[in-house]
């Protein structure tokens, strides 16, 4: 087995001097419980982490907005399935892949059914003003072309910080597989930028 | 498989670069403000109001609403057959001076209003504003981010009563505006230069002739205030005098998506106990959606005076749109019209009106980054510590982190230099920020004569072998050796 540095994700590498984050179990409770508060805390804390996550696994920029509220949706409806053995991140992090794979099919239906109906393809959408150089669209574009096994192991890892065990929980495969798949994609993902930026 | 080498640190190789930039850019890709706010207002449903999940309980809500509509209906009837006298040409426009009665009303969101005999107030765009006479209000705790304004007018000037939860009194002559606090705490802003004017615990009291104010439409000084009647407190139950309700359709003033609801007491007209509600305005959020295109016209057409004028006039309304204006205010004063002072102060009230806004934490690091860059280290610092305290999720907390240790490093305080550097180092990205924060804590603790000082130049030389204080970490390592040296050499 490879040996990896520690990969703390963002949003839980809290390291707090004198109070911590309120506890993952706690939030859910207290949603389950109908508490508003808790559940704004829970979207405070994770809604820029699902739509970054979607943004990067190439969730296309006008269907981001809805696959995010989806995301949310559906953990709200789940929550009462959380039993609190995987971290809160790892858990809503499987929603939001699974939701983009979902919007990944959709889109692909509906752009059959377009070429199908021989319909005008809708405009492009206005540029994300949150994507500050053009630098993120071209990765965007290597990412896209990376196999989905492949890319979510590569977004997590290397975009969202997620440590690899929970990677494999995410991805629902061994740990090694996990460490090959990373492995796999750096080296397509360096090969296409070398390419590209020559 | 080493994370660090992937993708390398070179700087020669462009892919490397390409690759370890656009990495960073995507870990700090983030919704807009709008975006997360629309957000949280498509799933905060959820809680609030849970799906039915039969039709058997939707068939039982729509017979219940029903019912409650039928009654509401039976129980307003009368009621709106005397509102609809009032609008008579036989009701006075203006409400004689009576000496007694009083009326007591309840707004929206659970504000009691008691007018006093001749008050009037009007209320627009669902916020009161007080005419004429005095009214108490007794203010329910307000959900954060929606603090209660009530505005009162006199001779051009016009002032903002802004309470998040208390009973106080506002009171308008021809020539004053008075308030004073049973309970809580309450601010009097100037409502065009939201200037503030007094800032009120239980007991004080404030009226307008307390402060030379300059308007452009007043330019005279205020003659002195006489002595306002303004009552000790609102626990004398109100007496049953007589209130006159008048509702306008603004439709064809200036401005037309506001529906105006007057109410003032006692005057002609016919009375009725009991609770008046107050429905909201039609065409609120389109209004402030407007005020917000246009702020953002004058913006790219280069007029900053005009777009803060907007922006402050909309901050002054409640909703998303108002919070996101309050701190549009200071991003304008900083950035378009260079007055850092003012921003920082424009920021700082916004995060006492939303202290759980959802621009908190933005609000927070322009403070603290234009402290820095103007000079306010000790603010900054201050202000920095509060944020590592305040924000422990924060992605910004590794920028923050790496400002308060330069802070304290260009003061000569290496030891808590290196304690924020450490913070640093708890996060991966953003990845030059990382490597700043771990060069220089290694140098702190050489310069601290520190035995880890040798050790943290070389942890940077392993983790960053091109990078680009290579040559540098390399001199701290022999640094490092003699300093350690130097301290445990016997004497």
């Amino acid at each position: 087995m490879q040996e990896g540095p520690v990969n703390t994700p963002a949003l839980l590498r809290a390291v707090p001097i004198d109070g911590s984050p309120i506890p993952d179990m706690e939030i859910v409770t207290r949603c389950r419980r109908g508490d508003g508060h808790a559940w704004r805390t829970l979207y405070d804390r994770f809604a820029p982490v699902v739509y970054r996550f979607l943004s990067a696994f190439g969730v296309p920029l006008e269907d981001r907005e809805d696959a995010c509220q989806e995301v949310f949706v559906a953990v709200y409806r789940s929550l009462s399935h959380f039993r609190g053995e995987a971290r809160l991140s790892t858990w809503i992090y499987r929603i939001a892949a699974r939701h983009a794979s979902r919007t990944a099919r959709r889109r692909r239906v509906r752009s059959l059914l377009s070429t199908l109906l021989v319909r005008e393809p809708p405009p492009p959408p206005a540029p994300d003003p949150s994507e500050r150089s053009e630098r993120l669209q071209i990765l965007d574009d290597l990412i896209s072309k990376l196999s989905p096994k492949k890319r979510l192991v590569l977004v997590l890892f290397e975009i969202e910080g997620v440590p690899i065990e929970e990677v494999a929980k995410i991805a629902g495969c061994p740990e090694n597989t996990a460490w090959s798949r990373l492995h796999y994609a750096r080296a397509e993902l360096t090969a296409m930028a070398r390419r590209r930026v020559r | 498989m080493n994370r660090q080498s992937w993708p390398g640190t070179s700087e020669s190789d462009p892919a490397e670069v390409f690759l370890r930039r656009a990495l960073d850019d995507a870990a700090l890709r983030g919704p807009d403000d709008v975006t997360l706010r629309r957000g949280w207002a498509a799933v905060a449903e959820p809680v609030k109001a849970p799906r039915a999940r039969s039709w058997s309980w939707f068939a039982g809500g729509v017979a219940t609403t029903a019912a409650l509509a039928l009654v509401c209906g039976l129980w307003l009837w009368p009621r709106a057959a005397a509102t609809l006298a009032l609008v008579s040409p036989a009701a006075p426009t203006a409400p004689a001076q009576v000496a007694l009665g009083t009326r007591r009303l309840t707004l929206e969101g659970g504000v009691e209003a008691q007018l006093g005999s001749s008050s009037v107030m009007r209320i627009e765009d669902g916020a009161p504003r007080v005419e004429k006479g005095e009214v108490r209000f007794s203010v329910p705790h307000r959900p954060p981010g929606h603090p209660f304004v009530v505005r009162a007018v006199v001779r051009n000037n016009d002032y903002s009563v802004v309470v998040v939860g208390t009973r106080f009194g506002v009171a308008v002559n021809d020539q004053v505006v008075g308030v004073d606090v049973d309970e809580g705490i309450v601010e009097v802003h100037q409502t065009a230069t939201q200037q503030r004017l007094a800032r009120l615990t239980p007991g004080e009291a404030w009226h307008s002739a307390d402060v030379s104010v300059e308007t452009s439409g007043a330019p005279a000084p205020e003659p002195p205030a006489p002595a306002l009647p303004i009552s000790p407190s609102l626990s004398a139950p109100p007496e049953h005098g007589q209130v006159h309700v008048r509702i306008h359709d603004s439709r064809h003033a200036a401005r037309p998506a506001a529906r105006t609801l007057a109410l003032a007491t006692p005057g002609e007209g016919s009375a009725t106990a009991g609770r008046a509600s107050i429905a909201t305005t039609s065409g609120l959020s389109t209004a402030s959606d407007e005020s917000s295109n246009a702020a953002r016209a004058a913006l790219s057409a280069g007029d900053a005076p005009r777009a803060l004028q907007i922006y402050r006039a909309l901050a002054l309304k409640t909703g998303p749109a108002a919070e996101n204006a309050a701190y549009e205010v200071g991003k304008v004063l900083n950035e378009r019209l260079g007055q850092p002072a003012s921003a920082v102060a424009a920021w700082r009230r916004y995060r006492v009106d939303y202290p759980d806004g959802i621009l908190r934490v933005e609000a927070d690091v322009s403070i603290i980054e234009t402290l820095a860059r103007t000079g306010g280290s000790d603010d900054a610092l201050g202000e920095a510590n509060d944020f590592l305290r305040r924000h422990p999720d924060s992605e910004r907390r590794a920028e923050i982190a790496r400002l308060a240790g330069d802070l304290y490093r260009a003061r000569g305080d290496c030891r808590h230099a290196v304690g924020a550097y450490q913070i640093v180092l708890g996060a991966s990205r953003p990845r030059d920020v990382v490597e700043i924060a771990s060069f220089r804590r290694a140098a702190c603790l050489v310069r601290l004569g520190d035995a880890g000082g040798g050790e943290a130049a070389r942890a940077y030389l392993r983790s960053y072998p091109t990078g680009r204080f290579r040559t540098e970490a390399a001199a701290l390592v022999g640094d490092g050796a003699r300093s350690v040296d130097g301290r445990t050499r016997p004497q």
